[in-house]
């Protein structure tokens, strides 16, 4: 076997994806001076990290059916394994507006502890680290990733859930997943944009996918490009959804 | 030679009080020179131990003795630049009005072979009594220096007090003496800057003096903060989905666990497959003994929370009415953080003082008739007071209508300590309808205990559920999607104030009710009525001045990195912390200013320089809003 056809055979086989052989040689070839013992782990590192429509090769068991967002089935079975990458996720457990009243605080470097408000920008900690500490957490485990979840969870942004997520296929196939049970790692805080998940017979009711911890397999990573735009949009999103209520 | 001890309380009350109990009711009372509240007392008392039989003068202070103020060149306002204030040169001085006081101490020391400090046993009596010391130095160098350690002014506690004297808490002391140069430096810098500044900014500003204090703000932030919640706020519509069953004639409405979601086609989803699920399955049955706590022993920010909400006095008053009740001997020192009763404490004479109360005094008779109970262990000890509580009874017509409120919630509350928790059987019933879980909760109430007496809390049985058993499953009468808005928060009360200013380290115990009455005094803030009659709630609003002043320092250092706002908590809790570092050793007192100093003249140089932030905020909402 090649090594190519071995690398292939090994993300299969850990992570179930079925990565494009093109996608592969690309990566190869731009990744020269990568050794072998960790070229493996690199290589679904970086899987992760890319966009599925590009990375993945597909087939029609792998892929979400065209019709998944019609409402006029009333349940249905997705048989699987179908890798799909996260386009957005929302917290529908809590209001819009107390989700702006959150990121707001954090703006302003604020958390709230109960009834106390907790400072939680400390004097000369650089943001940058903090914030590339994702892509550092790959090579050797970072304690930048702690300190940001500890942050974020200290914002008390409710974080609830249940979640609403926006999921894509291989195929560029977008459809809607609700998380029925608690999945976790499935946070505002802790999942990226781009993150990866494996769906294996998940349910369709109303054309929403029924997510949870049964079907749902979370592979993570995330798409640097999207996961910030995303992040920066993010309070402007919910204001203008805002907005629009107040419209209509 | 007949050995002569001088006493000085911090009040004339509590020196009468105190000389009462020690004298055994005669003594001889002198007029002071100068001042027609202060008064000496005379008697004999035996301390015992090493001083024996002494004649003693019992006199007082009325509060602190001494005030700090710049030397006379800084004084006026335009005698130099505002941030000159953080060095400039302060001195301590007798207040013009104290003088006779301090000179009667001197004298009377002159005499005496001891001092002994009667002054109230915190931070600030620590503090006047090194005053007291002070002058009585000044009349005997070769004074010997004691403090009684007392915490109400009931006989048995003082004649005990009498006897075990301590040593004056330098640390204390020193911890109040930084305070009152911090406070003085930074209000006076800030208050002449921004005065100056924004006098001219608008009309009604023009005469006005915009005072700053590193409490005010912060407790103006808190208000302000709320405000604009309020303000902003926007509603929204969510989803939920309600299941009724109807059951030996009575209907059980169950509650989704997922409460609501602000998701309708997710809702509309989640109820088709309850409904195709048809059946629901009870996964959960649960019978268990309730309780309800009774409550903790008090400590003030609670008496005046709780004061506040049951009894519908505003906090300052509610501290005033309980230091005349202390002063009169009739409940313990209202100023105190602890929430646990020393295991000494005999609660039950304390709890059989109360049998001739009209109103409770049988229910006192029946908890030493056998309900006693131990109270509750908090977690608070501030190491110098109880919690407060009664320390005799009081007929109810030698009070006036605040006090006889004050007196009631404090008694009340201590015997609801010293009772049982209230106890009642409760039902949890959960199901599982399709994907989704609901529960109906019951309640009897079976024993009310504490309840009887602590009429301020309420626990009513609910109605009763009919029987269900585990596993067994049945067909919902009705399952449905109801619809709801959110509402914006309310205002801010007195309270919950307090409650934001306590978790936040601004001001202690002591002083949270000062801050609020000051915001009110500068009119930065204005109180409204929410409702009407017995639900009624004064709310906190902010003036269109104290929205202005928080905008505007919130402004400020907007931008820059690692600067606080003024309006925040942050830079206030770092101070009083380091004051508790002085209290505890840890830190001198000169340390503790210049760091502190330093942190706040880091602000005071980023609002000079970004003045005309604030005078664009004040402009803002007193010129071009005013008219709106």
């Amino acid at each position: 076997m090649s090594t190519n056809d071995q690398i292939l055979a090994q993300i299969q086989s850990s992570k179930g994806l079925c990565v494009s052989p093109t996608w592969l040689n690309n990566f190869l070839a731009s990744s020269p001076n990568i050794l072998a013992p960790v070229l493996t782990k690199t290589a679904i590192f970086r899987v992760l990290a890319s966009d599925f429509r590009e990375s993945l090769s597909t087939n029609p068991t792998s892929i979400l059916p065209v019709d998944i967002s019609n409402p006029t089935f009333r349940e249905r079975r997705l048989q699987g394994p179908i890798p799909v990458q996260v386009l957005d996720i929302e917290d529908i457990g809590s209001s819009l507006w107390s989700q702006v009243e959150a990121i707001e605080r954090v703006e302003r470097g604020e958390a709230i502890r109960g009834r106390e408000i907790v400072r939680t920008i400390s004097v000369g900690e650089d943001q940058e680290a903090v914030e590339n500490s994702w892509t550092q957490g790959a090579t050797g485990n970072s304690n930048g990733t702690a300190n940001a979840n500890a942050n974020a969870n200290a914002s008390g942004s409710g974080g609830s859930g249940p979640h609403r997520l926006i999921l894509q296929d291989a195929a560029g196939k977008k459809a809607v997943g609700i998380e029925m049970q608690r999945i976790e790692g499935v946070t505002l805080e802790k999942l990226s944009i781009g993150a990866k998940l494996m769906l294996r017979g998940a349910t369709v009711a109303r054309g929403i996918i029924l997510l949870d911890p049964g079907c749902t397999t979370l592979l993570g990573g995330r798409i640097d490009s999207l996961d910030r735009s995303w992040k920066e949009g993010r309070k402007a999103r919910l204001l203008r959804r805002i907005d629009a209520m107040g419209d209509a | 030679m007949a050995r002569k001890i001088l006493c000085v309380a911090e009040k004339p009350a509590i020196a009468r009080a105190v000389a009462t109990h020690l004298s055994g009711g005669s003594f001889q009372t002198h007029s002071i020179r100068g001042n027609q509240y202060v008064k000496n007392y005379e008697f004999d008392f035996n301390f015992g131990g090493p001083w024996g039989n002494c004649s003693v003068t019992m006199t007082s202070v009325i509060g602190h003795l001494t005030g700090l103020d710049f030397d006379r060149q800084y004084k006026g306002w335009m005698s130099c630049p505002p941030g000159a204030l953080f060095e400039a040169p302060v001195q301590e001085d007798v207040d013009k009005d104290k003088l006779p006081i301090a000179e009667n101490i001197q004298n009377q020391a002159r005499y005496s072979k001891a001092l002994f400090i009667w002054t109230d046993c915190d931070r600030e009596g620590e503090h006047i009594g090194s005053e007291v010391r002070n002058q009585a130095k000044k009349g005997n160098a070769r004074i010997e220096v004691k403090r009684a350690k007392f915490s109400n002014t009931e006989r048995a506690h003082v004649l005990q007090a009498a006897r075990g004297p301590v040593n004056l808490d330098e640390y204390q002391a020193n911890a109040v003496a930084a305070r009152i140069e911090l406070d003085l430096r930074i209000g006076a810098a800030f208050t002449r800057l921004q005065t100056l500044q924004l006098q001219a900014v608008a009309e009604i500003l023009k005469e006005k003096i915009i005072s700053y204090g590193s409490c005010q703000f912060p407790t103006l932030g808190f208000v302000v903060d709320r405000y604009l919640r309020v303000k902003n706020f926007k509603p929204e519509t969510f989803w939920g989905i309600k299941v009724m069953l109807q059951r030996e004639g009575k209907k059980v409405n169950f509650l989704w666990k997922r409460v609501h979601l602000f998701d309708r086609v997710a809702v509309i989803m989640m109820l088709e497959r309850c409904l195709i699920a048809k059946e629901a399955n009870v996964v959960k049955v649960v019978q268990k003994p309730k309780s309800k706590w009774r409550p903790l022993p008090l400590t003030t920010v609670d008496l005046q929370m709780m004061g506040s909400r049951f009894l519908r006095i505003d906090s300052q008053t509610i501290m005033k009415v309980a230091e005349a009740l202390y002063t009169k001997g009739y409940i313990s020192y209202p100023r105190t953080e602890t929430d646990q009763f020393d295991k000494a404490i005999d609660l039950k004479k304390l709890v059989e003082k109360q049998f001739p109360d009209n109103s409770w005094g049988q229910y006192a008779r029946e908890l030493i008739d056998g309900k006693f109970r131990t109270p509750r262990w908090g977690r608070n000890n501030d190491k110098a007071h109880p919690p407060i509580h009664p320390v005799a009874w009081v007929s109810p017509n030698q009070l006036n209508a605040n006090e006889k409120k004050v007196y009631e919630f404090v008694t009340r509350r201590f015997l609801a300590c010293c009772s049982d928790d209230a106890k009642g059987q409760g039902t949890d019933i959960e199901i599982q309808y399709g994907e989704e879980f609901f529960h109906a909760n019951g309640l009897i109430v079976l024993e009310r205990n504490y309840l009887d007496v602590y009429v301020y809390d309420k626990w009513e049985s609910s109605q009763e559920l009919p029987t269900f058993e585990r596993g067994e499953t049945f067909e919902p009468t009705e399952a449905n999607i109801f619809e709801g808005k959110t509402t914006a928060p309310n205002y801010l009360t007195e309270p919950e104030l307090i409650g934001l200013m306590d978790a936040n380290g601004i001001g202690t115990d002591a002083t949270m009710a000062e801050h609020i009455a000051k915001i009110k005094d500068r009119e930065y803030v204005v109180t409204n009525k929410r409702g009407s009659g017995r639900t009624s709630v004064e709310e906190l609003i902010p003036t269109r001045l104290g929205i202005a002043l928080v905008e505007g320092y919130d402004n400020v250092v907007s931008g820059l990195p690692n600067s606080i706002s003024l309006s925040k908590p942050f830079l206030r809790k770092e101070m009083e912390l380091r004051m508790l570092e002085i209290c505890a050793g840890t830190k001198t007192r000169q340390d503790v200013v210049q760091q502190s100093l330093d942190m706040y003249r880091e602000v005071f140089i980023h609002t000079q320089r970004r003045i005309d932030m604030l005078k664009t905020a004040c402009r803002k909402y007193l010129v071009d809003d005013a008219t709106s």
